[in-house]
C-alpha cells in the first residue's frame, strides 16, 4: 500500500501539473478570442446535462465508490514494517529484510527451486508462511532451515510454519 | 514525503471523493433540491461572457495554480526523507529553551556503531530533552553479523555514549535490517 500511495501521488501531481497547464493556455486562447485546445462540445454538455441525468448519476455513484474503496484501503490496519524482537529493549527486526534472508534459506534446500516467505505475528510469535516451488518431499528439509535461519535472527516465539510446496512443472 | 503524509493525503482525497460523490448523487436521485439543474447553472456562464476577456485570464491565473501545486507535490514526493534531524531541547531557568541540532552527537554515535564486525550502515536520530533524549538507531547487518553480538554492541554504544554526553537516554529504538547476500 506505501508504494501504491506513493505512484498514485506522482500520478495526481503530474495530473495536476498537465491539467493546470492545459487550463491556463486554454484561459488565456479564449482571453485572446481563439479557439482553445479543448474540443468545442464540452461545454455545450456540461450546460445542457442535469443532475438527474443517468450518466451524471452513474459517474457520481463511480466517484462515491472510488473514494469509500482508497478510504477503506487507508484505513485500514497496514502491516507493519518492523517485527518486535522482545517486548521491551526496543529491538525490531526490519519485516521485508526478515523475509528475504528467510526465502533465501529456504532456497538453499536442494529441490527447492523459487520461494517466498511471509511471516505475520500474533501476539509475540513469528508465524512464517512460505510458498514455494520444489519437492512436496522435501517438507521437513525446509522447515528444518526456516527454524535454524529464524535461530540465527533471535526470533521470539515461534508460532506454527505454513509450508506450500508446489511441484516444478515438467517441461515435455 | 513520508509514508504517514501520503497516507493523510489519500485519506482527505477519498472523504473528498466520497463527499462529492455522494451530493452529486442525492442531488441526482432527487434526495436533495436541484436534480432538473444543469450541471454548469446560467450563473458562470452568464460570468464568463460578461467578464471576457479578463474571464480567461482568471481561469488562465488558476490554471497556473493548479500547474504550480502539481509541481510542487511532484517535487515533494519525489523527495524521500532519507536523513531525519533529530533536534534536542534544553529548558532555560526563565523562559523559553535552548534547541541543539544534534548532528555532531549522532554522528559520534554512528561512527562507535560502526566499528562493530558486521554492522554495514548505521544511522542515528536524537530528539527530546538534552538529559533524556530518545534515540532512535536503524543498522544494516551483514548475513554473517549476528543478532546477539549486534544488540551487545549497540547496547553497549550507546551507553558509552550516554556517559561522555552526560544523559540518560529515555527511550531506545532500534530498527536492525538483515542484509540477504554478502556483496
Amino acid at each position: 500500500m506505501r508504494t501504491v500511495n506513493r505512484a498514485a501521488t506522482l500520478l495526481l501531481a503530474v495530473a495536476l501539473l498537465g491539467g493546470g497547464v492545459l487550463m491556463a493556455v486554454a484561459g488565456l486562447l479564449a482571453a485572446l478570442g481563439r479557439p482553445g485546445p479543448l474540443p468545442s462540445g464540452w461545454s455545450a454538455t456540461l450546460t445542457t446535462a442535469r443532475w438527474a441525468d443517468a450518466p451524471v448519476r452513474g459517474v457520481a455513484a463511480a466517484v462515491t465508490l472510488l473514494g469509500l474503496v482508497v478510504l477503506g484501503a487507508e484505513l485500514r490496519r497496514w502491516r507493519p514494517t518492523r517485527l518486535r524482537l522482545t517486548d521491551d529493549d526496543g529491538w525490531h527486526l526490519h519485516r521485508r529484510s526478515v523475509e528475504r534472508r528467510l526465502a533465501r534459506a529456504v532456497r538453499s534446500v536442494p529441490s527447492v527451486r523459487r520461494a517466498r516467505v511471509r511471516v505475520r505475528r500474533r501476539g509475540d510469535a513469528w508465524r512464517p508462511r512460505v510458498t514455494a516451488t520444489g519437492d512436496p518431499a522435501a517438507r521437513a528439509d525446509v522447515e528444518f532451515a526456516l527454524r535454524r535461519e529464524l535461530d540465527r535472527l533471535t526470533a521470539p516465539r515461534r508460532g506454527p510454519i505454513e509450508v506450500r510446496l508446489v511441484p516444478a512443472r515438467r517441461t515435455p | 514525503m513520508s509514508n504517514a503524509a501520503h497516507r493523510l493525503l489519500w485519506t482527505v482525497l477519498a472523504l473528498l471523493l466520497v463527499g462529492a460523490g455522494g451530493t452529486a448523487w442525492a442531488v441526482g436521485a432527487g434526495r436533495l433540491p436541484g436534480a432538473g439543474v444543469p450541471l454548469v447553472g446560467a450563473g458562470p456562464v452568464r460570468w464568463w461572457r460578461a467578464g471576457a476577456p479578463w474571464s480567461g485570464l482568471a481561469v488562465a491565473v488558476g490554471g497556473l495554480l493548479l500547474a504550480l501545486l502539481g509541481q510542487r507535490l511532484l517535487a515533494a514526493a519525489r523527495r524521500v526523507p532519507d536523513r531525519l534531524g533529530g533536534t534536542l531541547a534544553h529548558r532555560g531557568d526563565g523562559a523559553g529553551r535552548t534547541r541543539v541540532a544534534s548532528g555532531v552527537l549522532t554522528g559520534a554515535l554512528e561512527r562507535d556503531l560502526l566499528r562493530a564486525p558486521g554492522v554495514r550502515r548505521a544511522r542515528v536520530v536524537l530528539t527530546g530533552p538534552v538529559t533524556g533524549p530518545d534515540v532512535w538507531v536503524e543498522v544494516r547487518l551483514a548475513p554473517s553479523a549476528g543478532i546477539g553480538a549486534a544488540r551487545a554492541h549497540v547496547d553497549a554504544a550507546v551507553r558509552r555514549f550516554a556517559a561522555t554526553v552526560g544523559c540518560r537516554p529515555a527511550h531506545l529504538d532500534v530498527t536492525a535490517l538483515v542484509d540477504e547476500t554478502s556483496g
